[in-house]
């Protein structure tokens, strides 16, 4: 089966729920609702993609994402889902009766970015402490602990141009005498 | 979210009826502090007498908000955190990050630095099975092939050494190639350790393989069927002792893997014996792997010329490679900046893990450590 192949049943049967879709040598990517999120993945778990290589989230401001990259041990295709969910209330319908691998991976996406998934059979946290507030990987998670990035040659430049203006204003200090040996 | 369920206290009973009697369950603590989870990982077994009918897994207690730091720093920032993923395996974690990089920018690397990676990555896959073996042993009450491993995997460490510097976390891969060149007399050291080493899988054999005490431990225990290990996502080893012929190198190749004649090794048991025999037969084929490499090790650059400041373009990647504990994967989402928008690893350690209460359900206390160090379970990432 090829990737244009698969991508044709999807529409066929989805019509206007597939959003952008795309093909990249022998992987699949598309887009799709939250509603339609797990009849997507069901039909793609009968058309051979039994592999659930990884299940993540997105931040992207506006909405959150969960991510499915999907492939098979019997074809070379891949897949690669993108679900927009809505940031408000975000709630997608489990996959791990489908793949079971999806358990903890949902787990983990629950921990990170507070995307909930509808009869999931063991909806805990898994990585953080249950009493654990807030959703770290999102992007406005503020804790003061972190340390932000900054860019190459930039604290050089800083230093320099706060050492120029102090120059400017006094002399600088003496250098500091040898010790006596 | 409705509060989590917290499962019954520990220490406490509960009582059941089964054959027409009237049982006690129990909980019992395995960890956090437990030599045998080679890490900080808490296990809730639920006994019936001295058979395990469920395995809760507590995990997080190593979680450093790896993909959190991702996101804060530059791409060449983020090899050394790669390092402390998996510490058994920095060279393999290494690989698979500059790899991802690499296919979102669409870099083409120098064919001595291909080389060079596949001669440290396989010699890591040594040094990770040789660590595993020997702690595997230890859990079983074979203290004897503890230091025997160790001996060998010493050596490995020093050619890592030599190489950059460091014995455990290397960060020596680079973005468009390796940090620097073989130091003098290097390929002649390894092909001496080869040397070396070739004999040493006998006197292995000898203390373990061919013990009847090791077997007994190990045959049908922790027993998952094949369609089990695919849904729960296991990979390498783990898929490899299912009867399952899948390996990256060989089905979805990567680096310069499809030029090397090596063999997969399959057993399938299905069970923590089978899970042994793939991983100390695949130390053989990484030594004929490492062999072909260093025969056609050509001269030249080992880094591509890449700009100062990395800016892949906008775009989503999902790259796996085959780490020695299965399929490593970075997700990686790109807005055109220096910096990752979404850093994620796919931990295989995460997903064999995630399968262990499938196969502990049923066997003896006693085996749960058997069937623990099967999976070979490094909380550096699954905790990340």
């Amino acid at each position: 089966m090829t990737p244009d192949e698969i991508l044709g049943q999807l529409k066929q049967k989805f019509g206007d729920a597939i959003g952008e879709t795309e093909v990249r040598e022998v992987e699949v990517r598309l887009t799709t609702t939250s509603e339609h999120a797990r009849e997507v993945c069901r039909l793609l778990h009968e058309l051979g993609f039994e592999y659930l290589n990884c299940l993540s989230g997105a931040d992207w401001v506006t909405h959150l994402e969960v991510v499915y990259d999907l492939s098979s041990l019997r074809h070379p295709n891949k897949a690669h889902v993108r679900v927009k969910v809505n940031r408000e209330d975000p709630l997608v319908r489990t996959v791990s009766d489908l793949w079971r691998a999806a358990d903890w991976h949902e787990r983990e996406c629950y921990d990170m970015f507070g995307i909930r998934f509808d009869r999931h059979p063991d909806h805990r946290r898994i990585l953080l402490s249950e009493d654990w507030v807030g959703y770290p990987l999102r992007k406005d998670y503020a804790d003061e602990r972190m340390v932000p990035y900054t860019e190459y040659g930039m604290e050089e430049k800083i230093a320099k141009s706060e050492a120029a203006k102090g120059a400017a204003k006094a002399p600088a200090a003496p250098p500091p005498k040898p010790a006596a040996s | 979210m409705e509060k989590a369920q917290v499962p019954v206290p520990i220490g406490t009973t509960v009582t059941v009826e089964r054959l027409g009697e009237t049982m006690e369950e129990m909980y019992v603590n395995m960890g956090p502090q437990h030599p045998s989870t080679h890490g900080v990982l808490r296990l809730l077994l639920k006994l019936d007498g001295e058979v395990i009918t469920d395995c809760i897994p507590y995990l997080g207690y190593l979680h450093r908000c790896h993909e959190k730091i991702g996101e804060n720093r530059s791409y060449p920032q983020i090899v050394p955190y790669t390092d402390r993923l998996d510490y058994l395996a920095s060279m393999s974690m290494n690989f698979g990050y500059v790899l991802a990089v690499e296919r979102l920018m669409g870099q083409k690397i120098p064919e001595r630095a291909e080389h060079m990676r596949v001669i440290l990555g396989e010699l890591q896959r040594i040094a990770s099975h040789l660590l595993w073996l020997g702690t595997f042993g230890l859990d079983l009450g074979n203290f004897t092939i503890f230091i025997y491993c160790f001996r060998e995997r010493e050596m490995i460490l020093d050619l890592f050494e030599a190489v950059s510097g460091q014995r455990l976390n290397y960060s020596f891969y680079r973005i468009g190639g390796m940090a620097m060149d073989f130091p003098d007399g290097w390929v002649a050291d390894c092909r001496a350790f080869l040397k070396w080493f070739k004999p040493r899988i006998p006197e292995y054999d000898a203390l373990v393989t061919d013990n009847i005490l090791f077997r007994k431990r190990l045959q049908g225990v922790g027993v998952l069927d094949p369609e089990s290990s695919v849904n729960y996502g296991l990979s390498g080893p783990m898929l490899r002792g299912a009867g399952i012929k899948w390996d990256l190198r060989r089905n979805d190749p990567y680096s310069i893997y499809d030029r090397f004649e090596f063999d997969i090794p399959v057993f399938d048991s299905c069970d923590v014996w089978a899970r042994f025999l793939v991983r100390r037969q695949e130390m053989i084929e990484s030594v004929k792997i490492i062999e072909q490499a260093l025969d056609r090790l050509p001269a030249g650059e080992v880094l591509a010329k890449m700009p100062k400041t990395i800016k892949p373009p906008a775009g989503q990647i999902y790259a796996r490679t085959e780490s020695p504990r299965g399929e490593l994967g970075f997700y990686l989402i790109s807005d055109g900046s220096p910096k990752p928008y979404r850093y994620k690893v796919r931990s295989p350690a995460f997903c064999s893990l995630s399968a262990v209460h499938e196969m502990m359900k049923g066997c003896l206390v006693a085996d749960a450590v058997a069937i623990l160090g099967s999976v070979d379970i490094v909380l550096g990432e699954i905790d990340r």
